[in-house]
């Protein structure tokens, strides 16, 4: 088996050298998925131009022929839906990633996020919580989770407000016109967030897992190509980038807590 | 810049000003005068361009002087040097524009009410209804000026001006385009109201028949400057400048050199461009060689078809038609005698005197029909 | 699906009357200030028109913020932030929206001759009095104009939407938004049902609006 991935992994490399893939990746891939690209790049001399968005968008655009030639979802769901349709190339749905989120606040918050954890949301000086839109956002999902499971959703939810993906709801905290939000760990311990504001990752228990899922996408005209970019992501190397930015990797390892 | 002097009755518009033209397309050029008016109608004269309708914004307060001092009898509406200057809402002077300018969108009634909103209801109902009976509109009062004639809406936009009983009435060609009995209607009614009232009116126009129909004096305007006042015809039947001549209907301008002047008679002989022709005009200020131009009009010119004897008239020309034109129920001649001439004849005397294009006819002008023109 | 219609029409109607109200002011200034630096004026007005709605958006997050000018006096007044609140939706659809409303009202302000104005003022008729009884009446078509495509436009409007209201249903969940969540949900029954309303509605009060704006010119025959 691992010949055959050796094989079809150097058989690719070389043909397709300075071809251009299109990928469209979950909000929260923003900068594991930057690096992973130009790495990519640098190694095999193939482009990745990288999509950024909500992954229920994608889904919607490539079941109508969107022209992308990889799927990075935050949910599995997604991914097997389009295996079931017919719109993923059989064979290459991958588990990438476990998606851990956190409750993000900016700096100079009066409340104490860290002893209090998820009960510092019940504090009257936090008026508003961004989270992405549980409808189809899968890290809003597991926030509403999370809240229902630590039994302080009915208090809580008059004060939500609901951002298009994770980056919105980011944006509406960082923007201070919310003073709390659940974000992805991954955006919080990246360079743009890292350094302006305070983060309590929540107890994986608190949630079902958020299993992101990558499929290639049937219609590709590069099939190869991305191919061998999945088969990058796979390896140690891409394992490495991922865990980097605060993604578990199966197979399961224990994500560094970075503290504020 | 020239003073007018005169009577100054106590309730005079008076106005010296300097100010720009308003009109963007024309030659631009500044308005420097001083004009005083009477109670009772005077004629602003003047060339398109010579700046009427600028003075008259500039008295009414819509356009502002450089620099200058407006006053009607004793209440001052502007003056650079005290830092004078009333709004055209509180200067009470009436403005009638060459358009009417009259509400569409409101009744007859309702625009000649539109001045007298602050009376109580029954005074401003009264006062409307005499108005409008007094220029005969009362028939009228609730239709829309988009559904009354041009004379009527004339009307309308007078009685609208004087419903107010302003203290000065200002008037913008107010008669342009309409027909001659119409205009002479509501002349002979604008003439009765100002009787009972007698306010300075300033009546602008280029049309020579409403200066003999109206004034009482006129202002001659060019360019920017008074250049002559008193009455009708002083002003206009011995106009001084060129353009002023054209525009009071001098067909002919021509140009000579002074012969020589008979003090005893009141005449010199003036010889036309560089041909032989010699006229008899009456005497000016003229030295012996200079050059003068002498305005004559077509009306005054007499053709006929033999050597005239026995006439009075000093000026008998020999030449040749050289053309006919209908134009309404006058036919221009054009007749050449070294200088060329223009002469109006009627139809009658074109078919009496069998006149063609080519026919030798001799030409008459009495010395008086001669007007120098500097 | 009739909460987020009805949000709409109450976004649309709010925002259309407040800008005859501030568009009026703004474009009777515009038509009739000889003012040098008055194309600054009409460049600002006419920004949201070229600026992408999240643009727009993005900087009205921004100002509403806490960090904003804006926020910070909301703050003081009120308790709360200005974002994720109905008001805030009117004020960011009010900048959207503005050009809309006050191009053609400045362009019908203009056309309404100048000697009318003149022999207004030489009546007696102050400023306020001339615009009242002479400018007002000649520009209904444009007034009209003004308000529906200012009402058309916000009813469909979606980024600034987006950016700043946080999807908060009844409040801020306008019916451009539930169409969109109903999409991503895969729920594509509801977005059609909820887009046809939406498409129905808006071409019902254009009709209407346009066809007694026809009556209108009858009464008032700006000639």
């Amino acid at each position: 088996m691992l010949l055959v991935v050796v094989l079809a992994a150097l058989s690719s490399a070389r043909p397709a050298s300075g071809q251009e893939i299109a990928v469209a990746a979950a909000a929260d891939l923003k900068f594991a998925m930057g690096e992973l690209a130009a790495n990519f790049e640098k190694q095999t001399g193939n482009k990745v131009n990288v999509t950024y968005g909500s992954s229920g968008n994608f889904f919607s655009q490539i079941q109508n022929g969107a022209p992308f030639d990889l799927f990075f979802s935050a949910d599995l769901e997604y991914a097997k839906k389009l295996e079931a349709g017919g719109q993923a190339e059989p064979g290459t749905l991958y588990n990438y990633a476990v998606g851990r989120i956190v409750i993000w606040m900016p700096p100079g918050t009066k409340v104490d996020l860290n002893a209090q954890g998820m009960n510092a949301l019940l504090d009257s000086a936090i008026r508003k919580i961004a989270i992405a839109n549980p409808v189809h956002a899968p890290y809003g999902r597991s926030a509403v989770a999370a809240l229902k499971k630590a039994g302080i959703y009915e208090k809580v939810e008059p004060k939500l407000v609901y951002g298009e993906n994770i980056s919105q709801a980011a944006q509406f905290v960082q923007s201070g016109n919310a003073q709390a939000g659940f974000i992805a760990l991954s955006l919080a311990i990246s360079p743009a967030m890292k350094d302006s504001g305070e983060m309590w990752l929540i107890p994986a228990e608190l949630h079902p897992p958020i299993e992101q899922a990558a499929v290639v996408v049937r219609n590709s005209q590069k099939k190869e190509a991305a191919k061998a970019f999945l088969e990058y992501i796979k390896s140690a190397a891409g394992k490495a980038v991922m865990d980097r930015y605060g993604f578990t990797t199966p197979p399961a390892s224990e994500v560094k807590r970075k503290a504020a | 810049m020239e003073v007018v002097a005169s009577e100054l009755k106590p309730d005079a518009l008076i106005a010296r000003i300097r100010a720009p033209r308003r009109n963007k397309n024309s030659s631009p050029f500044v308005l420097d005068l001083s004009v005083e008016v009477p109670p009772g109608i005077t004629i602003l004269f003047g060339p398109s361009g010579a700046g009427k309708s600028t003075l008259l914004d500039c008295v009414a307060g819509l356009a502002r002087p450089e620099e200058g001092r407006i006053a009607l009898g004793e209440a001052i509406l502007f003056d650079t040097a005290t830092r004078v200057e009333l709004p055209p809402q509180q200067r009470k002077i009436g403005y009638l524009f060459q358009s009417a300018a009259l509400f569409p969108h409101m009744s007859v009634e309702e625009n000649v009410a539109y001045g007298l909103d602050k009376l109580p209801a029954n005074v401003r109902q009264e006062q409307v209804r005499e108005i409008l009976d007094a220029f005969r509109v009362e028939g009228l009062r609730a239709r829309r000026p988009g559904e009354i004639s041009g004379g009527e809406g004339q009307r309308v936009a007078l009685a609208r001006s004087l419903v107010t009983a302003p203290r000065a009435l200002l008037l913008d060609e107010p008669l342009t385009g309409l027909d001659a009995e119409l205009k002479s209607a509501i002349v002979d009614d604008l003439r009765a109201w100002n009787a009972a009232k007698r306010i300075p009116i300033l009546y602008v126009t280029h049309s020579r028949e409403e200066v003999d129909a109206l004034g009482e004096r006129v202002i001659a305007l060019e360019n920017g400057h008074v250049v002559s006042t008193g009455a009708p015809m002083d002003v206009l039947d011995a106009p001084r400048r060129k353009r002023l001549a054209q525009a009071a209907g001098f067909e002919n301008l021509l140009a000579g050199t002074v012969l020589d002047l008979r003090e005893a008679d009141g005449v010199m002989r003036v010889r036309l461009g560089e041909t032989a022709c010699e006229i008899e005009v009456p005497l000016g200020y003229a030295a012996v060689g200079t050059h003068v131009r002498v305005a004559i009009r077509a009306g005054d010119i007499l053709l006929a078809t033999e050597q005239p004897r026995g006439l009075s008239a000093r000026n008998v020309l020999e030449g040749q038609i050289a053309s006919l034109e209908k134009r309404g129920t006058m036919i221009i001649a054009r007749v050449d005698c070294g200088v060329s001439f223009v002469a109006h004849v009627t139809p009658g005397a074109v078919r009496a005197l069998e006149l063609t294009a080519g026919r030798r006819v001799w030409l008459v002008l009495k010395t008086h029909s001669c007007h120098l023109v500097e | 699906m009739a909460g987020p219609l009805l949000l709409s029409l109450k976004l649309a109607a709010v925002v259309a009357l407040l800008l005859l109200v501030v568009g009026v002011t703004a474009a009777s200034w515009l038509a009739f200030s000889r003012w040098r630096g008055k194309f600054l004026l009409e460049s600002v007005v006419a920004l949201p028109l070229v600026l992408p709605p999240t643009v727009l958006g993005y900087y009205a997050l921004m100002s509403m913020g806490p960090r904003g000018p804006l926020g910070k006096l909301w703050i003081a007044f009120f308790g709360h932030g200005l974002a994720f609140t109905f008001g805030g939706l009117v004020l960011a659809s009010v900048l959207y929206s503005l050009p809309f409303t006050v191009q053609p009202l400045t362009a019908a302000f203009g056309s309404v001759d100048r000697k009318l104005l003149d022999a207004s003022a030489v009546l007696g008729a102050g400023k306020l009095r001339t615009f009242w009884r002479v400018i007002l009446p000649l520009s209904i078509p444009g007034v009209v104009t003004a308000v529906v495509l200012s009402f058309a436009h916000t009813m469909g409007e979606f980024g600034v939407v987006l950016m700043v209201g946080g999807n908060l249903a009844g409040v801020t969940r306008t019916a451009s938004i539930a169409v969109y969540d109903d999409v991503q949900a895969l729920d594509y029954a509801a977005a059609n049902q909820t887009a046809l309303v939406l498409l129905l509605i808006s071409f019902a009060v254009l009709c209407a609006v346009y066809g007694m704006n026809r009556r209108v010119w009858k009464l008032w025959p700006a000639s």
